[in-house]
């Protein structure tokens, strides 16, 4: 009977599968970050190179020692855009005593909201989740630590007034995947628009966006000044391809933090020249903390994924993600040394960064229990043909109306949420 | 052993008519309800909350889409947007200050009626033309709710689901979710037991062997497979409910896509077409198997050293998934239910063999 | 509305369409041989791109030899696929085949990605990104030249079906019992129409490639097929280029025109509406054979 065999075994590596967490669990001196991403389904652009960065980068700081005497243990696992499979990874980690956990994944993140302000743990909603989750008087574990897509997008509208000087009577056309991720910038848009005069058309396109040849011809008719496209993974080579197949203007064209090195290889990395992105932190493998990385983890042999990702664009907001959240448990020691180890205990730290850079990586970033978005801030950068040139420094701008949308919606949350 | 049968040998009709004939089945049913009862003292909260709860919820799905698939031999490849309707119709009137216990059974109309739509539209056709109305059933249902902010809750696209009260008691923390969601499975569970003994069940029958030939043995199949059709879309609506208040607690529109569809497909064909009891061993297996693959894979990675590339890892559980159904259909086509049922016809006289007939 | 931009939409709706019958067509060689509807069709034409790239990419051929090597490839996979799955559920209720059909689709889902790698593959064909204008009107190089390849493809199919390989395939087709009797190898027929079916699937998936990039989601074309398929009459080849067209239109145009009304993006459900309008008006579809069922 091979079949009942074949059940023996399974039912046997079930079992031994829930063996190593007990085992691990017993060790003290040990802070756990659980990381269930989507490497499967509907993430898989980014979630590769991101968790290889945060793991490097967990990897230095406990080479280096870990914080405090305490070694950071990541638990990453695939939960595969799938509910039931997070919530599962979710309960896993509560049980094991984790304080954080960062599942990169706008489905997951907003199914695990009511849970994570329940259990006190604190979620990590970095570029994904509810943009509202910025005001951290509503949801006090729930942490974007990031620019949220509001942000995003009223940076790229500063931009494009800093380049125009006026905005007045322009058109900006808005190009999105038709799922609540991709609308979620148009109110922020629409009162942009009016405040500065634009006029904004707007293009959804069905998910995941891997034909668009019926959008882009009507951009071009709309003859726009500003391009702005909105989706991610598929979604976003389709439009970069059908962009320069209609013979738009790729200097007026320009992205979320959604879009990377790989993306251009995709397309073609000559024709993409001129390509704008949001960038929340630095790209490349100049700064400081990278190269740290690289001398002390990568060259041993100890980096989590292959050399040449490190230094991409996703592999460096893996890293500035993972250094934020390391130094909110560098601030918990400092508050509260001795303190048992609780997600509590993290979410003062993280709520009581204060300027940092992460060595140079990031915009010098503050969290405060009101703002978990950490000041909003990002660079315009530009593709040159090999890699993203920024445009500008890192800055802020329109920060009034989203925080104007921030509340309103946070307000709301608090009002009918429970 | 376990039986101590040497054959079923009835010598009334009732007893042949029986759910369970046999005292050893009746007491394993009896200790699994027990089990079940008793399950939050026996085990870990994280099992409770993360396994039992979703499994006892996917399981009655699939026992609602069992009926019409194995029950009355339709396919239906859009439940997931049955049990959207559902969750959605419920939350929304429970925010609207209904109880729950109404919302419920308005989640299940609604979505009786709308299933009824497309039944009806499908009906004239079978097979494979059925498959695809379902199909198309499940796109336009996603497109409806992503479309409309006021189904879906606005910018942000999740509904948080209020506290509400069952029966008198309050649906929070990890025991009432299960008991609620238990309650129901029991129900639903009880009515497909008994469906067989009834004369609906034996006219579905008629019609899932040949629709033709059961017409002209008197069974008006229309209107069967439209109740059917009804029946099978209330439970998935009812379900849904029960999803959206015991496990999400939000619910935001991709939590019923195609994928979930297929997902409860997968379960009612590797559990079994027909079986009560399959539709609880293929919820678990599709519902766990990824789930303990994966974490398999990672204790491999980090405790034997198997260098696996992430990649090649996060697509393992698809892989075998799908290999799954693959591999059930080709050698044990009725499923989870029929390999049970062999090694319980083993046992059944075990060890006289030759006392099987 | 301006009537350009509805012709242009037009114009590259109908090549598009025709990029869309391609994959359509092997589902109605399939059936048309064996009654089965494969519901792996798009998976296998996401295997074909994989497979050209790999063979471009990996193994450094050039991109010419690459794609005939997947062709063969993929005919010889097509072929024991029948072989191995397909006809062990000889007799098996309909239900069955098309479970076992969507979980190959989602098996190579899984292989394929998590062999090659789940980033976007770049599949160079040599079609030239530049933009391409008759007077104002776009023309989209890669539809355009995907579409004509396509069209060539189904019209050297229709072609086939005419040859003795062909006349074979359709005796199956009508009655396997009855070709069985006077001669014909059965099985061999099928598994024919399989590897064919694949080569079709391979062609769409490289051309598809070209246009958007090799991942998981080329093996969403399999519902746009299904409607083609669904309206064309499932056991019609000539259905499947009317069908295809006017999908390909009637997407083009809901984009262009009903987004605008409707505020989001209709295009994917037009595929839905269009299968169930056509199961309520004439569910053997345009060209299809109305099937007689006997007790």
């Amino acid at each position: 009977m091979k079949r009942r065999e074949f059940l023996t075994a399974t039912a046997a590596a079930a079992v031994l599968s829930q063996m190593p967490i007990r085992i691990a669990a017993a060790q003290d001196k040990v802070i756990r970050f659980s990381m269930p991403q989507d490497f499967t389904k509907v993430y898989t652009f980014v979630t590769a190179e991101y968790s290889q960065g945060q793991r490097d980068y967990l990897t230095l700081v406990n080479l280096q020692g870990g914080i405090n005497g305490h070694q950071i243990v990541a638990d990453v696992s695939d939960h595969g855009n799938d509910l039931p499979r997070a919530i599962e990874a979710y309960e896993r980690a509560k049980s094991e005593g984790a304080v954080l956990i960062d599942p990169l994944s706008t489905p997951v993140a907003r199914a695990l909201v009511p849970r994570a302000l329940e259990d006190k743990i604190n979620l990590i909603t970095a570029f994904s989740g509810r943009s509202d989750a910025a005001d951290g008087t509503a949801f006090p574990y729930v942490l974007p630590l990031s620019p949220n897509y509001w942000t995003q997008a009223a940076l790229l509208i500063d931009f494009f007034r800093q380049k125009d000087g006026d905005l007045n009577g322009k058109k900006i056309c808005y190009v999105h995947i038709d799922t609540p991720f991709g609308k979620e910038p148009l109110p922020i848009l629409q009162k942009l628009a009016e405040q500065q005069g634009f006029e904004l058309v707007t293009f959804p396109y069905t998910p995941p966006g891997n034909d668009q040849s019926a959008i882009w011809p009507q951009v071009r008719r709309a003859r726009p000044d500003w391009v702005m496209f909105w989706g991610a993974g598929v979604g976003q080579t389709t439009a970069l391809t059908e962009a320069i197949r209609n013979g738009l203007d790729m200097s007026r064209l320009s992205s979320s933090v959604w879009i990377s090195e790989s993306d251009m290889e995709v397309v073609g990395a000559e024709q993409c020249t001129g390509v704008l992105k949001v960038e929340p932190c630095v790209s490349g493998r100049e700064p400081e903390l990278i190269q740290e990385i690289l001398k002390e983890v990568v060259e041993p042999d100890k980096g989590a994924g292959p050399e040449d990702k490190v230094g991409t664009a996703y592999y460096n907001y893996g890293v500035m993600l993972a250094a934020i959240m390391v130094e909110g448990v560098r601030k918990a020691f400092e508050k509260d040394p001795d303190g048992p180890i609780s997600g509590e205990w993290l979410n003062a730290g993280l709520r009581s960064i204060s300027d940092f850079t992460a060595e140079g990586l990031i915009p010098a970033t503050t969290i405060t229990p009101e703002d978990h978005q950490g000041g909003g801030q990002g660079r315009i950068a530009h593709w040159d043909g090999a890699k993203f040139v920024p445009d500008t420094d890192f800055f802020s701008a329109n920060q009034d109306v989203v925080w104007e949308e921030v509340r309103k919606y946070s307000e709301e949350f608090k009002k009918t949420g429970k | 052993m376990f039986y101590r049968r040497a054959g079923i040998r009835h010598t009334r009709y009732q007893d042949e008519r029986q759910i369970w004939p046999l005292p050893f089945d009746r007491r394993l049913a009896l200790l699994i309800f027990l089990l079940a009862i008793f399950a939050p003292l026996l085990i870990d909260r994280l099992y409770l909350v993360s396994y039992l709860l979703p499994w006892v919820i996917w399981s009655t799905a699939a026992l609602g889409l069992n009926f019409l698939m194995g029950g009355a031999g339709q396919i239906h490849l859009g439940y997931g947007a049955v049990i959207a309707i559902g969750a959605y119709a419920s939350v929304h009137m429970v925010r609207a200050g209904l109880p729950f216990e109404l919302a419920m059974i308005g989640g299940g109309l609604l979505s009786a009626a709308v299933g009824m739509i497309f039944g009806a539209t499908a009906l004239r056709v079978k097979g494979l033309y059925l498959a695809m109305a379902t199909l198309a059933m499940q796109y336009i249902v996603d497109f409806v709710i992503i479309q409309f902010p006021a189904i879906s809750g606005g910018t942000q696209a999740t509904l948080q689901v209020p506290r509400v009260s069952f029966l008198g008691v309050e649906v929070t923390g990890d025991l009432a979710p299960y008991y609620v969601a238990l309650l129901i499975c029991l129900l639903v569970t009880l009515f497909m037991l008994n469906l067989r003994r009834s004369s609906f069940g034996r006219a579905l029958a008629a019609v899932r062997e040949k629709d033709y030939a059961a017409a002209v043995i008197g069974v008006n199949t229309f209107r069967y497979k439209l109740l059917a059709f009804w029946v099978s879309s209330f439970i998935g609506g009812v379900v849904g409910s029960v999803l959206a208040v015991c496990y999400y607690r939000a619910i935001s529109p991709d939590q019923f896509h195609l994928d979930l569809s297929i997902q409860l497909v997968a379960m009612v064909i590797v559990g079994g077409l027909g079986s009560v009891l399959g539709s609880f061993f293929g919820a678990a297996l599709i519902l766990f198997a990824p789930i303990l693959l994966n974490q398999f894979f990672g204790f491999a990675a980090s405790e034997l050293g198997m260098t696996i590339s992430t990649d090649l890892r996060s697509h393992v559980p698809l892989m075998l998934y799908g290999a799954m159904i693959v591999g059930f259909l080709l050698w044990e086509p009725l499923g989870l239910a029929k390999i049970y049922a062999n090694l319980r016809n083993y046992f059944l006289v075990w060890p006289f063999r030759h006392a099987r007939q | 509305m301006d009537m350009l931009l509805l012709a242009e939409l037009a114009i590259n709706g109908v090549f598009i369409g025709l990029m869309y019958a391609l994959v359509a067509a092997g589902i109605v060689l399939i059936y048309k041989t064996s009654g089965i509807a494969n519901l792996a069709q798009g998976a296998l034409a996401m295997m074909g791109g994989y497979l050209a790239w790999a063979f471009s990419a990996l193994t450094g051929f050039p991109i010419w030899i690459a794609i005939p090597l997947a062709l063969v490839a993929m005919f010889l996979i097509g072929t024991l696929l029948e072989r191995f799955a397909l006809r062990r559920m000889v007799g098996q209720p309909i239900i069955m085949v098309i479970m076992l059909t969507l979980g190959l689709e989602i098996m190579l889902r899984g292989v394929l990605p998590g062999f090659f790698g789940s980033a976007v593959k770049r599949l160079d064909i040599g079609i030239p990104p530049t933009p391409f204008f008759i007077g104002d009107i776009f023309l989209n190089k890669a539809t355009l030249i995907g579409g004509s390849v396509s069209l060539l493809l189904i019209l050297v199919a229709i072609y086939f079906f005419n040859s003795r390989l062909g006349i074979i395939m359709r005796a199956v087709s009508d009655d396997q019992s009855a070709a069985w009797s006077v001669g014909i190898k059965v099985e061999r027929a099928i598994a024919i129409a399989w590897g064919l079916s694949a080569v079709m699937a391979t062609a769409a998936g490289v051309l598809w490639g070209a246009t958007q990039g090799v991942d998981w989601s080329l093996s969403l074309l399999l519902i746009k097929a299904l409607a083609i398929a669904i309206l064309g009459g499932l056991d019609s080849l000539p259905g499947v280029l009317i069908a295809g067209v006017i999908v390909g239109l009637a997407e083009s145009l809901a984009t262009g025109v009903l987004d605008p009304i409707v505020g989001g993006g209709t295009r994917d459900v037009v595929a839905s509406v269009i299968i169930v309008l056509t199961l309520l008006l004439r569910p053997h579809g345009l060209f299809g054979r109305e099937h007689i069922e006997r007790v």
